[in-house]
Parts: structure tokens; sequence; C-alpha cells
């Protein structure tokens, strides 16, 4: 009974999309759209198939500057949050911070990267660094604070030091809330690269979709979105994933409930 | 009620420790002879737990002092095991690695200490468990993981806050008579904190009563004689007058 469920819950989505897929087919075919200003989306899928080597080559780029930006603000994050945990004092002063930092449009930044460091790569990586480091740093703080005082006094009175708790006790105790923070910002990394490729470059998804909105070729534009999402789509389940593999325990939790 | 019969393992000397400019516990004395199960029993809230923060060395108490084998301690962890009523395992470690991690913070090797819990996992009755997780596991099952854990510490000492009391009421019954098994087999001493009357008259040697505002020691009861069930217990007539006496008491 219950497995019924679990498909239906699956399937539900599925044919909503499809029923908005088919629409939107029906709506450009029957002409109440024109075509160059909303293609269909067999137009889309045969513009993706035409130009495959072409976009594949600028999704490779953007792939590379996400990914790249993803790992540099992993790697900031992390120090980041153990640096607040270990030290109240840096977390009072950086918080608010942090938090004033995200309420800076990044469109409005990414100019003026641009005047700072050229148009090479190295801004749309700048770019994705500052979209993803907020919500991983923001959940990893919150998952170490939140560990269970008793937990901690327990170890403590093992004899357990500042790094034996930490390594042991509190940052295994975060990953679930690491893994959040890191499926959002998996997300935000191509959408961070595409933003930082659309204010100048010289190759990358952004840059393409720029050039194709210059030459009217809208079914361009929308063969880059559809693979901006799926490349999205694919780094969250991947995430998730690894999330799922090195937390088997999380898993038997699920198949308990 | 300073006197040491047996060997003395542990020794509470005049311990205040106030909080916010008030004295939750006042001048306790109380002692802990080697292989003997001593609660301390009081209504909730009374300070038990601030006492056993104390002894853990997880508070620096204002005035008195914590000797363990005549040596002071006070203000030191490391060298007493605690246990809570809440269970308190990692849940991202199976049985035998959550029973490892006191052996961990001493340094032991992982592959060391896990064959250290393996080999006592059957006297905890979780032989067929070791790698199972802790949410597979039942109320009861839990906490005596958590128990595991606490003797892999130390067995000499061990204070118990209450691991009984968020468990219902028949696996707590289980869980006294199991507790009393394996105490025989690995010969620790216990102090244990209750709010039970029947639990302590149950479990323990000795009983000192604590009360009042700030909490002090206001009487210590030699429990005559261990009896072998707690439904033999509950209709003893000696013991019924004792459990009136302690209710008086409270």
């Amino acid at each position: 009974m219950r497995k019924y469920q679990n498909i239906g819950d699956k399937l539900i989505p599925i044919i909503f999309i499809l029923v908005i897929l088919v629409l939107w087919e029906l709506v450009v075919n029957l002409g109440v759209v024109e075509r160059y200003i909303l293609p269909s989306p067999t137009d889309i899928v045969n513009a993706l198939l035409m130009n495959w080597t072409d976009i594949m080559m600028h999704t490779w780029v953007t792939f590379f500057e996400g990914m790249t930006g993803l790992l540099v603000a992993i790697f900031l994050s992390l120090i980041m949050a153990i640096v607040m945990d270990q030290f109240p004092v840096v977390k009072k002063a950086i918080y608010p911070v942090l938090v004033i930092s995200q309420t800076v449009p990044i469109i409005v930044i990414a100019p003026l990267l641009a005047m700072w460091f050229g148009f090479g790569i190295a801004p749309k990586i700048f770019v994705v660094v500052l979209v993803c480091f907020f919500p991983i740093t923001v959940n990893l703080i919150e998952g170490l604070q939140s560990v269970d005082g008793e937990l901690i006094n327990l170890v403590r009175s093992m004899g357990a030091t500042r790094h034996q708790i930490f390594a042991k006790i509190k940052f295994p105790s975060a990953l679930p809330y690491f893994f959040s923070g890191l499926k959002i910002a998996a997300t935000y990394s191509i959408m961070g690269a595409v933003i930082g490729e659309w204010l100048g470059g010289k190759a990358g998804l952004g840059v393409y979709m720029l050039r194709a909105r210059h030459a009217f070729a809208l079914d361009l534009v929308f063969a880059s979105i559809l693979v901006i999402v799926v490349l999205s789509i694919m780094l969250f389940y991947g995430i998730a994933g690894i999330q799922r593999a090195l937390m088997p325990w999380e898993k038997l939790k699920e198949e308990l409930e | 009620m300073n006197t040491c019969h047996n060997k003395c393992v542990l020794k509470v000397v005049g311990v205040t420790q106030e909080y916010n400019h008030k004295n939750i516990i006042e001048d306790i004395h109380i002692h802990l002879n080697q292989g003997e199960f001593v609660s301390i029993l009081g209504p909730s809230g009374c300070g038990k737990s601030t006492l056993f923060n104390v002894i853990a060395g997880l508070l620096t108490p204002e005035a008195g002092h914590v000797f363990v084998n005549d040596k002071e301690v006070t203000g030191e962890t490391g060298v007493v095991s605690y246990m809570y009523q809440r269970d308190l395992l990692l849940p991202w470690r199976n049985v035998i690695d959550n029973g490892i991690l006191p052996l961990e913070i001493r340094g032991i090797p992982k592959k060391e200490a896990r064959e250290k819990v393996k080999a006592m996992l059957p006297v905890f009755q979780l032989e067929d468990d070791g790698e199972k997780y802790p949410i597979q596991l039942s109320g009861g099952m839990k906490q005596r993981v958590s128990l595991l854990r606490t003797t892999m510490f130390s067995k000499e000492i061990m204070l118990l806050d209450e691991p009984f009391g968020g468990l219902d009421a028949i696996t707590r019954l289980k869980m006294q008579e199991y507790l009393l098994e394996i105490l025989k087999k690995i010969q620790g001493s216990v102090l244990f904190i209750t709010h039970d009357i029947d639990e302590a008259i149950f479990l323990s040697d000795r009983i000192y009563i604590i009360n009042g505002s700030p909490a002090h020691i206001i009487e210590e009861i030699v429990v005559p004689v261990k009896h072998a069930s707690p439904e033999e217990m509950m209709t003893s007539e000696a013991l019924r007058l004792l459990r009136s006496d302690i209710l008086k008491r409270l």
C-alpha cells in the first residue's frame, strides 16, 4: 500500500510537468504565440541537438567555473564556521557582516568584479564563491551550535579535549546541516557562473545565451536554460547521493518512518 | 558519616555549590566503598545532578573536596564515568563504535578498542546487535548500550543519573534486575541518583536522602538485605516499614 503511494508521489509532479509541456506545444503550434517570441518544447530540443557540440563546449566552461567556485566556497565555509564556532567573539563580529553581504544584489557586484579582475574566468568563480559561501557557512554554524549540551558534558566528563569534542561529536552531528547548505549552494553554483558570464566573457553558457539573444535565436536561449536546469538538478542529486553514502544511518531513519 | 569501612573509592567532603549567588547544595558529605551500590534519593530538581556534575569534575565547587582513592580530584574530568537519563548515543555510530567512544578519547587505537567492546557485548546481552545503529534499537536496548559505554570508561566508580527515568514501568523493572546482574559480573561501584523510593531500596546497599533548599544530606540509611526480585521486595514487611520511614523524611 505504501509502495503504491510512493510511486504516486513521484508520478504526480511528472504528470503535471508533462501536461504543461503538451499545453505549451499546442499553444505554439496552433499559432496563438509566434514561434520567434516563444519556441515550442520540440523546437528547443531540436535546437539543442543541432548545436550540441557548441553548447557542450560552453557548458563545460560553466560547469568548471561552478565546480571550482563551489569547492573554494566549501573550503572557506569550513574554516569560517570552525573559527566562528570555537571563538564566539569572532562569530559576534562577523555574522552580521555575513548577513549584510547577502543583501547586496549579486547582479550589481558582478560588473565591479569584471572591472577589477577582467573578463577571464576569475571573476566568474568569484561570483560563484559569493553565492555559495553563505548557505554553507550559515547551515554549518547552525549545526555546530545546536549540538546537545548534555552530550558535550558527557564527553567532557570522559576527559575529552576541545579538539576531540569537535572531531568526534560536533562535526559529525553538524554533517546533515552541512549537506542541506551544500545542496542549496550546488544549485546556486551554476546560476552564479551564468550570471558572471552574462556580464561579459569569452565562453560559457551565459556568454552563449547573450549571443543567441542578440541574434533573436530564442530557441537557443531556451536550450541553454534547459541545460542549466538539468545541470543544477544533477548536481543537487549528486550531492544528495554523496550524503546518503556518507550517512547510512539517515537512510535507516527514512526506512523506519 | 565520613567513615570508610571497606576500601573507600570515592569520598565527597563538605561540597557546596552555588548558582546565581544562591547555594544549591550545601556541605555534602558522602562516600562510596568498593563494589558498593549507593543511591542518592531526593525529589526532582533538588540539586542531585549538580552534585554529580561536581563529582564528575564538570563543575568546580565553591567549597569542599572530592577524593578518588584518597587522591584529590576536585574539578578534574576523566576520572569517574557518568551516565545520563537520556541515552546520548551517537546516531552516526553503530553499537560497537558507540561503545568505544571513551576508549578512543583516551587514545586507545580503534581496532583494539573495538575488540574490547566486542568482548563485553554478551554481558550486556547485545551480542547480536553490535552492527546496529541506535535508531534500530528499543529504549531499553539503547540504555544497555549507554551502560556498556559507561562501563568501558570506568567501572570503578560509575555515576548513574536516573538512568531508567525515561523508560516505561515494565522495561524499568527489567533494567533494574539486569543492572544488578551486570554489576555482579563486572564488580563495579555505583553512585545512583533516583527519586523513586522503591528503586532505591531494591538496588542499593545504602541510601542517602537529600532534600531541602539548599539541599543537604538528611539521612544515611543502610538497606538490611538485598532482595531477589522487585516483587518479593514490595511484599516484605521490613521493607514496607523502611519505605514509610523514608517517605516521612522526604
